[in-house]
């Protein structure tokens, strides 16, 4: 099976092609602005590359937040417009997931943080299986440190953001780590694949506290 | 000779559109998914909530196109899409999707200025003939644009401040007209009397336009009424102010058509909905034997007929992007 891997949810791109058990192509390249500018090309250089064309992807694998919320529209943009256009299976994951199937760690416990400013993160715990054990949320630094401390084993905290916790791992993608665990991830329909912000915007945010 | 279907993509604002048009002439199929009615609750369009929205519409809008165009991707000569300007966060969305279309199906990418795709509004009405003198007025644009042939923009002169449409729109909030605001105008002068004194903008031989003046006249004169006392006669105010609004732009339009010595007129942009901008230009082009064309209603707010249309042109002429294509925010016509 052919995967196409996607994730512009930060401000980096980070790509991969996947066949027969193994990335054969993979792209890990600082873009900041001009994410939206060379994305597809990339994308379209790494199939190239291999003499893929875009009708021989079985799979996209889509991360869709949280993050950076205009680098997240990019990727799912370009996802579900491909994915609907060739009829390809389409899923996607969550940026933390993509880090926690990243890390190197033997400790218990996995802790992928984001910053989100003003003493927001995003973050999520997974064991050591993978399985979330508090599911992606948008949450003050201050909650995050007191789910930790109630952890009853060892845990590291991911991150690439300078968060103000300790026990700190670096987070490099690890593509195989990352498609192998959720290569066979449930299909989604590609109209319905869309961006986890995890945070409503300011302007809603504004709305509902003068609401409330 | 072999008919051109050019797939168009719109997302520059609050609209994700797309159309298939024939030769740039025809329009086979159009679906647009407006987000006014959400915007509504914020007092206008707010960048991150619309970008949201697209992302959410985009592939949805795709697939109804074709859908009800009854044709297959495949079937497309080119994929046209407005790259600028508008809000960046918007024009992503559909940059981002028409560059995986050009990509996945092998179509060259067609950018398209979203005004000059205003203009080609014009030619699903009827063929454009050249020279022309262009009107642009929207809520980003009031500009006055010379053409010898297509694509070929001269401007000749546009607003020094506030576009025309934004003017509307303050001047709306301010005397209390429910938002979207051209349009209540429009309809509330044509029931109200010219009674209120007000400046006219920039009133001189050139071809620039100036409308913070005339907005800060309404806000002064409505805070004074308050001040005062007195009530506002909303309907009169609105009177007022469209006329004089109307005034100075059919004057400097009327200029350009005279001094270019141009036998034909075209308006486009979302203000080209205003009735009595339309009724007064058309009159004046009458009497000067001008042959004016104004976009359908429904061509007037943003759509990707018009992006279509103007797609044609530019790919006729070979002006074709590739996969590093990037949405501008602000680009020069040309």
């Amino acid at each position: 099976m052919r995967i196409l891997y996607i994730d512009t949810t930060t401000n980096y791109l980070y790509g991969a092609l996947w066949n027969k058990d193994q990335v054969i192509e993979s792209v890990n390249i600082k873009l900041d602005k001009d994410l939206s500018v060379f994305t597809l090309q990339k994308i379209s250089e790494m199939l190239s590359k291999q003499n893929i064309e875009p009708k021989e992807v079985d799979k996209i694998i889509v991360v869709n937040g949280p993050g950076s919320f205009t680098g997240i529209r990019v990727g799912v943009t370009i996802a579900k417009t491909y994915a609907l256009g060739l009829q390809k299976k389409i899923s996607t994951i969550s940026s933390l997931q993509a880090m926690a199937a990243s890390s190197k760690t033997e400790a218990t416990y996995k802790v992928p943080v984001i910053d989100a400013r003003r003493g927001f993160v995003y973050a999520a715990i997974y064991d050591n299986q993978n399985t979330p054990v508090l599911k992606e949320q948008y949450l003050s630094l201050t909650a995050l440190n007191c789910a930790i401390d109630n952890l009853p084993g060892e845990y590291t905290i991911i991150t690439n953001d300078s968060v103000d916790i300790e026990k700190k791992e670096q987070y490099i993608p690890n593509f195989f780590n990352i498609i192998n665990l959720y290569k066979d991830k449930e299909e989604e329909n590609p109209h319905l694949v869309n961006p986890m912000y995890l945070k409503l915007t300011e302007a809603e945010e504004k709305k509902q506290s003068e609401i409330s | 000779m072999k008919d051109t279907y050019i797939f168009g993509i719109e997302s520059s604002c609050d609209e994700t559109s797309c159309s298939i048009v024939k030769n740039g002439r025809e329009e086979i199929a159009t679906v647009i998914s407006s987000q006014i009615d959400i915007h509504k609750n914020f007092g206008g369009v707010v960048p991150e909530i619309a970008s949201r929205h697209h992302v959410k519409n985009i592939t949805i809008v795709i697939e109804e196109c074709l859908k009800k165009a009854n044709m297959k991707m495949e079937e497309m000569d080119a994929i046209a899409v407005t790259y600028g300007p508008g809000l960046i966060g918007s024009l992503l969305v559909g940059v981002e999707a028409a560059k995986t279309l050009s990509y996945i199906y092998n179509k060259p990418l067609v950018p398209v200025h979203h005004i000059s795709g205003h203009i080609y509004a014009n030619n699903l009405v009827e063929e454009m003939k050249f020279p022309l003198i262009a009107l642009i007025v929207s809520g980003g644009h009031t500009e006055l644009v010379y053409m010898r042939d297509h694509y070929s923009f001269e401007k000749l002169g546009g607003t020094l401040d506030d576009a025309v449409g934004e003017c509307y729109d303050k001047v709306a909030r301010v005397i209390g007209v429910p938002y979207p605001g051209g349009p209540t105008i429009d309809k509330w002068s044509s029931e109200g009397k010219d009674t209120y004194k007000l400046p006219i903008p920039l009133n001189d031989d050139s071809y620039s336009f100036s409308f913070s003046g005339l907005k800060s006249a309404v806000i002064n004169l409505v805070h004074n009424e308050e001040q005062r006392g007195n009530e506002i006669r909303k309907k009169d105010l609105t009177t007022s102010f469209q006329n004089t609004v109307v005034e100075v732009i059919c004057k400097k339009t009327m200029k350009a058509i005279v001094d270019k010595k141009v036998k034909n007129f075209i308006i486009a942009g979302g203000v080209a909905a205003n009735q009595c901008l339309r009724n007064k230009l058309k009159e004046l082009c009458e009497e000067k034997n001008v042959h004016c064309t104004f976009p359908e209603i429904k061509y007037c707010t943003d759509n990707a007929a018009m992006i279509a249309a103007s797609g044609y042109f530019a790919y006729k002429l070979g002006r074709i992007g590739d996969l590093t294509l990037n949405s501008k925010s602000t680009d020069t016509l040309q």
